[in-house]
């Protein structure tokens, strides 16, 4: 069933068409950027783009900057929220079932095939960022006496350790995207309709970026699912900053163990009546 | 196999699992701490003896007050005002390392001998100046040791009782409390949880009569001495670099006014400055006089005058902000001296006058 | 052999009792009609047997095990259509049959393409090119998930509706099918709201009337002769005189005879002169069977 759901991602013309549409934002911005040349102010805007005004190779860490507040999480719920409300209204969910597909098996094949959109998505954003980076932003390499590009910190990083951190962070975000996905595939159990149940993970998104915002709900912050999201920037400090980022990585997993139970809790012995 | 029995089984084990991972890391917090058989005294003596102790940590501090947004002063209203992370490597009181985190980049502040790097990631800029002898509060002052030194300092056995102990970075911390005696300090009271092994202070609480205005804790501490390089700065690729002749406008003014401020004002001894800026009284009783040219001081009025609860006197304009008085003497057009610190309005009023009085004129420096 | 045998079968949703006490009791090589207007259970029960649906209270075996546990043992051998075909919209019919079989378990790549062409042409869609599902026409659909259900040559077929949609000579194709496979050693379970296409293929009837279970017999049996003959001549008075104390009734020109021997009535009729249309013995229909089944349960 997962090497289905894999091939059935990558052959479905609408998986691509929602990567382009989330790698379509970064494009414009770096478009936009390389035209007007004008960097966001110190404090605003996503991170790292100031900086790739001046070393194009850091793009695809603004990209995922850009893209992974809204955009990202956004396609991961419609994705999940489809899996099974949408067999179930398409009406292949009873033949899956028959034929037979075990019902835990089937749940945690669409949460590999929504990981998998993830990790393309991601990707084929990185990819796009970082030739525009080359392509229309600044030319580190060309200016600075010293080869390197600056940490957070302010410390010198060589070439081989940007890249790994640069994947380190791309795999970090590919893990935060985790957490809205075993809610949206829960909900999908709950409900018939794919569109209510991404809009109940994209609720608890919402809720948990404005929570986020507000003194009164520090207790509940450590547990609020884009917490610790951007915390891949914690990456480029030097040291590396593991904090937070060990923290978002459990709360994920967190949030993968809870939903996914409640998911099969849910949907192992619901009546299968549509 | 019904419907409903397997079903509620199920949702009880998710249940239980959720509560678990929920409730897991407070209750682990809430591990009780060994008992510490300290007393007060002992504890602030070991307090104190732990200045300047090597440490490294995360630190997070939570500041409620909502200070007047005056351009020149804007940096020390967010630290007032909000709440800051810093990454800390401390070797001594000259050789350390502190870097102010956002999510989009950092502020560091690196202190190497009398020299001092100041580090903006998102300008991608280094500044380097000299340490100054007098400056506005920074971020590096809210460390728990910074802030629990500079409270403590001068407080004797008398002044301090035992609180019960807390974990602390996951450490045993005995708490201390300080009720300042004097009637001139506007705190009321400051709370601080030291590690119990080596004194170092890990969170500092301060209140003034309405409460808790102040919350510096550490986070994650390391007790070793972090490396020299740790604490030393080289300027990255790409970056710009520029050289500070001032830090902020209370060391221009030390620096460049042509005043030497008293030694005493508002009955509090000078805090070892001897330029135009006066700093008086220690610990918890601390203000600063700041003498400002008009320019500076025609803004400054404005963004009082316009501040809720600002009073014009014959004096000046006074502000209270929690515990902290603000006076700027004198009119539109005149400059002004501005006196701040956590005392009360007659000692604001008092050192103004005493500072203003005392002043002696001297040449302007080369 | 029993290849589907529930009992005390009941499922309740909230306070409705959808299905109430069914005792099913299929044999090896029937086929089964399953009868019910709509809303009287049917679909819920066929759930039930697949292990879509679980069960309130009562038990479900089938090919010998029991139902919802061993359904990973069961279901591979079981093929079904329920309530209508299913396919991605944006898939070709090859290509929906060659990912369900390689979505399930114990599924082998080698000879699948076989086994899909193989299930396309049973039901008459050989032919198919890489044309959408969505521009199916709902016959086409039918067929479709007829042939998903044969992929795998199941042992026992249950089929919901499986003619919808489908024009006369379609249905007949799909009849015909049907008849092969189940000389061909397969049970089939075919559920229908339709009289007259039960009563053409089965060999026995279960009927559903508002979650009961109000009769399960040989179609034979409940459809055998009823001991009359039927009567049609222009002169129904004369008739009936001549065969005085043996009519039942009279209806216009039919009479209805309390007689087993046609073939002397024939004669004793003709022989006093008069006209014969038609004499045939009376046979219960299947309508009247499930009429009088339900009229009865409902007095009860």
């Amino acid at each position: 069933m997962i090497r289905v759901e894999l091939v059935s991602l990558l052959r479905s013309r609408r998986t691509w068409a929602t990567i382009a549409l989330v790698d379509a934002l970064p494009v414009i911005v770096a478009v936009l950027l390389a035209v007007t040349d004008l960097g966001p102010r110190p404090g605003t805007g996503p991170a790292f783009l100031s900086a790739v005004l001046t070393d194009g190779t850091l793009y695809p860490l603004a990209a995922l900057a850009i893209v992974l507040p809204l955009f990202l999480p956004i396609a991961v719920a419609v994705f999940a929220g489809e899996a099974i409300a949408g067999e179930a209204q398409q009406g292949t969910l009873r033949y899956l079932l028959l034929r037979p597909v075990g019902r835990t098996h089937l749940l945690i094949a669409k949460l590999v095939g929504v990981m998998a959109f993830v990790v393309l998505t991601v990707l084929v954003v990185a990819a796009t960022a970082y030739l525009l980076g080359i392509g229309l932003l600044g030319h580190q390499s060309v200016t600075a006496s010293a080869p390197g590009t600056a940490s957070v910190s302010g410390t010198s990083l060589s070439t081989p350790e940007l890249v790994a951190r640069t994947f380190a962070a791309l795999g970090y975000a590919m893990l935060c995207m985790l957490g809205v996905a075993s809610v949206a595939l829960f909900a999908s159990t709950l409900v018939r309709s794919p569109l209510a149940a991404a809009m109940g993970a994209l609720a608890l998104l919402v809720g948990s970026t404005l929570l986020l915002t507000l003194d009164a709900a520090d207790p509940l912050k450590p547990y609020l699912l884009t917490r610790y999201w951007l915390a891949f920037v914690d990456l480029f400090r030097d040291p590396i900053l593991w904090h937070d980022l060990v923290r978002g990585v459990l709360l994920q997993l967190g949030y993968v163990v809870v939903f996914l139970g409640a998911a099969w809790a849910n949907f192992a012995t619901k009546d299968i009546s549509d | 196999m019904t419907r409903g029995r397997g079903t509620g089984r199920r949702w009880l084990l998710v249940a239980l699992v959720a509560l678990a991972l929920t409730a897991g890391p407070p209750l682990a917090r809430a591990v009780p701490t060994r008992p510490v058989d300290i007393d007060a005294g002992t504890l602030l003596g070991r307090v104190q003896a732990a200045e300047d102790r090597p440490w490294s940590g995360l630190v997070e501090t939570t500041g409620t007050l909502a200070l007047p947004d005056a351009d020149q002063f804007s940096d020390v209203a967010a630290l007032f005002g909000g709440s800051t992370r810093m990454r800390v490597w401390w070797r001594d009181a000259d050789h350390w390392r502190v870097d102010q985190l956002s999510t989009s980049g950092e502020q560091d502040l690196v202190r190497t001998g009398d020299r001092t790097v100041r580090w903006d990631y998102e300008r991608l800029q280094a500044r380097f100046g000299e340490e100054p002898s007098v400056r506005l509060p920074r971020a590096a002052d809210l460390l728990p040791t910074e802030l629990a030194a500079r409270m403590l300092r001068g407080a004797g056995p008398d002044d301090v009782t035992r609180l019960p102990a807390r974990r602390v970075a996951d450490r045993t911390a005995p708490g201390l409390r300080l009720v300042p005696a004097s009637p001139r300090t506007t705190i009321d009271h400051v709370d601080v949880w030291a590690d119990a092994d080596t004194g170092l202070p890990l969170r500092v609480e301060v209140y003034d009569a309405s409460g808790r205005f102040l919350t510096s804790e550490a986070v994650d501490v390391d007790l070793a001495t972090p490396s020299e390089a740790r604490v030393s700065f080289t300027t990255p690729p790409g970056a710009g670099v520029e050289r500070d002749d001032v830090l902020d406008i209370a060391d221009a003014a030390n620096q460049y006014a042509p005043l030497i401020a008293p030694q005493r004002a508002g009955g509090l001894e000078a805090d070892g400055s001897n330029g135009a800026v006066g700093v008086y009284g220690t610990g918890p009783e601390q203000v600063v006089a700041i003498p400002l040219r008009d320019r500076e001081a025609d803004a400054l009025r404005d963004q009082l005058g316009v501040t809720p609860g600002a009073r014009q006197g014959a004096t000046g304009t006074r502000v209270t902000v929690g515990p902290l008085g603000v006076l700027l003497t004198g009119a539109e057009g005149e400059g002004g001296l501005l006196v701040a610190g956590t005392v009360t309005p007659p000692t604001l009023h008092a050192v103004a006058r005493d500072v203003i009085a005392g002043y002696q004129y001297v040449g302007v420096p080369q | 052999m029993k290849v589907i045998r529930t009992e005390g079968l009941t499922k309740r949703f909230g306070r409705i009792t959808a299905v109430d006490g069914v005792g099913l009791d299929v044999r090896e090589g029937d086929v089964f009609g399953f009868l019910g207007a709509n809303g009287s259970g049917k679909t819920t029960t066929v759930r039930m047997l697949l292990g879509l649906v679980l069960p309130t209270s009562g038990t479900v075996e089938v090919l010998g095990e029991p139902m919802p546990a061993r359904r990973a043992s069961v279901l591979p051998q079981v093929g079904a259509l329920v309530e209508g075909p299913a396919a991605p919209p944006h898939l070709s019919g090859r290509r929906h049959l060659a990912l369900l079989d390689a979505a399930g378990p114990g599924s082998r790549r080698t000879g699948r393409a076989g086994r899909v062409d193989d299930a396309l042409e049973q039901v008459g869609l050989g032919g198919v090119d890489r044309r959408p599902v969505r521009t199916y026409s709902l016959g086409m659909r039918q067929r479709l998930g007829l042939a998903a259900a044969l992929m795998r040559r199941p042992r026992l077929l249950v089929l919901d509706e499986p003619t919808n949609g489908l024009d006369p000579a379609g249905i007949q194709e799909i009849r015909r099918l049907l008849l092969d496979l189940n000389a061909a050693g397969t049970t089939v379970l075919v559920s229908s709201h339709l009289l007259s296409e039960i009563e053409r293929t089965c060999t026995r009837v279960g009927v559903l009337h508002a979650g009961r279970l109000v009769l399960q017999d040989d179609l034979a049996s409940v459809c055998g002769p009823t001991g009359l003959l039927v009567v049609d001549t222009p002169d129904p008075h004369l008739a009936a005189r001549l065969l005085v104390g043996r009519v039942e009734a009279v209806d216009g020109e039919r009479l209805l005879v309390r007689d087993q021997d046609a073939a002397s009535v024939n004669a004793a009729l003709v022989g006093a002169g008069v006209p014969v249309r038609s004499l045939h013995a009376q046979r219960r229909s299947l309508e009247d069977v499930v009429l009088d089944a339900t009229s009865r349960q409902a007095i009860a």
